[in-house]
């Protein structure tokens, strides 16, 4: 898996360089530049209601973060706001000091990639097909295929590990082989940060585990990768930095280990809980025991 | 998850490997890259659209040899088969083609953004819209420029109802269908109503509106509609490169820097222009626009929005339909809207009836 690097063909001033070489040399090893993906006093929320509130948070380049919170807690609003789906009500995302919302949308699809959670493949599409989609922002009418774009795309291929499967239709694909293949298409896309909606629900444990895993080299090469999972034992596990939310609020952030504790699971999901270190990788582990009372 | 590295790339000249199946076309830092599929779908389908056009200009009371339609068409070979061609047959195929298009090209953007084969301009009130309108004019004052414009707002405005009563074509496009469908209905009593309270002599005028027919249309709407298609093909083709990040998610296609909201507003504006259009130009032609982007998919596969695919295809569709129309029961003249509406139908209770739990487009 740490075989392959992201090649930046163009930096700083987003857009096509025409002093970028031709050919990308795919072997270069280059650390994808660090993005600094905060937000300032964000608020989000959809007609009367406000979900997230005034949130002020740093997500660190180069490791996992995962945002963690009971159902409804503005989770998924967060991350929707990060990827620029919704418009802030107040304050802003900031991606190294700019505002996220005034970029053009596709200097922004360059820096900044998504996956949701309700992505549906017509059928009959490859996995390359939908790989490639992931070189949208990077395309336009007269620039449909570049020697990036190809490099890209099967770079995306090798570290999904789908580069046998690249040409088989996504409906034949297992669960965790699929959600591979949508990561890969965000993988493609070569932005410094990467946000996933729910990446491992409604896949078994071998299967949440591939794409863990891939999602982990996704961070070693330099990005921000920022995951919304409803799983807390799953975002201990596999994320460096933990943020709870509750009621559209951070409540703690930090390393898993620092920021766990049975207070704060009761906080979060009114559960009691133990919480134990997990003796390979030093990750805590929760065992639940009921319900707090109320 | 074992990697391999890819094999390490010759320096400067290492040529780009296009995807499978596509076509890539550089030149100086440009490139386009064709879909080999989509390119012979489109080529087949253009020969097909020739063939049904000659012979279409070829059969009749009179006839023409098939070789000898095309030419004549054009001014060349005998002088009495340039004239049936040229004077009497020609805009009734010319019509025909355009229609065809120009609800193929409708078609296909609506069920794509609404992600859904039945949402198409006759099933989401734009064809009952433009048909009220047109007839309304007509009944009101008959000019001839006024009932393509008419159509045009009439399509709008069912549009725009709706998209207001559905709250959008994106997420839920099944609502949009259903809103549509009760629109659709609205508006098609709105014309019965104009109808039956019009002078006898004001109705029968406007009664060509709301039976899909190519007989004896107006020359202007026709060329109205052909300036219409000049516009909306090319729209179409640009809004099918977004459509096709689109059909994966409206969070997807904005994750990808796509402009969805743009997106939207220019698939229905270029919708509405086709299905108003070509309402003006023949009325209302049932089950076309499900039809051609239909054949369109199945025969150009899922990659890409097949919007040129589904032209042809519309096109093909309505001069076939016209042909037998006028020919399988001469001298009795079936109107190629009731033509289209006995082949689409069946066709759609077939789609209704084996389509498995959902397809997406």
């Amino acid at each position: 898996m740490s075989t392959w690097t992201t090649v930046k063909t163009s930096t700083a001033p987003v857009g096509p360089s025409p002093t970028a070489p031709a050919h990308p040399d795919v072997l270069e090893v280059r650390e994808a530049p660090r993005a600094d993906l905060r937000t300032d006093g964000l608020s989000l929320g959809y007609g009367e209601s406000v979900v997230v509130q005034a949130l002020d948070l740093q997500l660190p380049a180069g490791s996992v973060t995962a945002v963690v919170g009971p159902n409804g807690c503005g989770k998924s609003t967060l991350l929707g706001g990060l990827a620029r789906l919704h418009a802030p009500r107040a304050g802003a995302v900031l991606l190294d000091g700019r505002d996220l919302a005034r970029m053009r949308p596709r200097d922004a699809a360059r820096r900044v990639g998504l996956l949701p959670q309700s992505a549906e493949a017509p059928d009959g599409l490859t996995v390359r097909d939908l790989v490639r989609y992931g070189r949208h922002p990077h395309q336009g009418l007269m620039r449909q295929w570049s020697p990036e774009d190809a490099a890209a795309v099967e770079r995306a291929l090798v570290a999904a590990d789908l580069l046998p499967l690249a040409d088989r239709p996504l409906d034949t694909l297992s669960g965790g082989q699929r959600q591979r293949a949508w990561i890969a298409m965000v993988v493609a896309q070569e932005t410094d940060v990467v946000l996933l909606d729910e990446p491992t629900s409604a896949l078994d444990l071998g299967h949440q585990l591939e794409v863990l895993a891939l999602v982990r080299t996704l961070a070693t090469q330099g990005r921000t990768v920022v995951l919304v999972l409803h799983d807390l034992s799953t975002a201990c596990r596999s994320a460096d930095h933990l943020v709870a939310m509750l009621d559209g609020r951070v409540v703690a952030q930090g390393r898993p280990a620092s920021v766990i504790t049975p207070d704060l699971v009761r906080e979060l999901y009114g559960v009691e809980a133990v919480v134990l270190t997990d003796p390979v990788t030093g990750a805590p582990v929760l065992c639940p025991t009921g319900l707090s009372p109320r | 998850m074992s990697a391999t590295a890819p094999a390490p790339p010759a320096p400067a000249s290492r040529p780009v490997v296009p995807p499978p199946g596509t076509w890539r076309l550089a030149v100086a830092g440009r490139s386009v890259l064709l879909e080999r599929r989509a390119v012979l779908v489109v080529a087949v389908l253009s020969v097909l659209v020739l063939v049904a056009a000659a012979a279409s200009l070829a059969l009749g009371t009179a006839r023409v040899a098939l070789v000898d339609a095309l030419p004549a068409a054009l001014g060349h070979g005998e002088a009495r088969d340039v004239l049936l061609v040229q004077r009497l047959r020609l805009p009734r195929v010319v019509a025909g083609l355009l229609v065809g298009g120009a609800l193929g090209v409708a078609g296909v953007l609506l069920q794509t953004l609404a992600r859904n084969r039945l949402a198409t301009p006759d099933t989401v009130g734009l064809d009952d819209g433009a048909t009220a309108f047109a007839v309304a004019s007509v009944v009101a004052v008959p000019t001839s420029l006024l009932p393509s414009a008419a159509a045009l707002v009439g399509a709008a405005t069912a549009a725009a109802l709706t998209l207001g009563l559905a709250g959008g074509a994106g997420r839920r496009g099944y609502r949009f269908l259903v809103v549509g469908l009760g629109v659709g209905a609205v508006l098609g009593a709105g014309t019965q109503l104009v109808l039956a309270r019009a002078p006898v002599d004001a109705a029968n005028l406007a009664f060509p509106w709301t039976v899909g027919s190519l007989s004896a249309r107006s020359p202007l709407a026709v060329a109205v509609l052909g300036a219409g298609l000049a516009v909306a093909l090319p729209a179409a083709v640009l809004l099918g490169r977004q459509l096709g990040v689109l059909r994966l998610a409206d969070a997807v296609a904005s994750g990808l820097g796509s402009r969805v909201r743009r997106v939207r507003l220019g698939v229905i504006a270029t919708a509405v222009l086709g299905a108003g259009l070509s309402v003006a130009a023949a009325g209302p032609l049932g089950l076309v626009a499900l039809l051609a982007p239909e054949i369109a998919r199945k025969a150009a596969g899922p990659r890409a929005v097949p919007v040129v695919a589904s032209a042809l295809a519309g096109a093909l569709v309505v001069v076939v339909a016209d042909l037998l129309g006028r020919t399988a029961f001469a001298p009795v003249e079936v109107p190629v809207g009731i033509v289209t509406a006995l082949v689409g139908g069946p066709y759609l209770l077939w789609l209704l009836l084996t389509t498995r739990t959902r397809r997406t487009l």
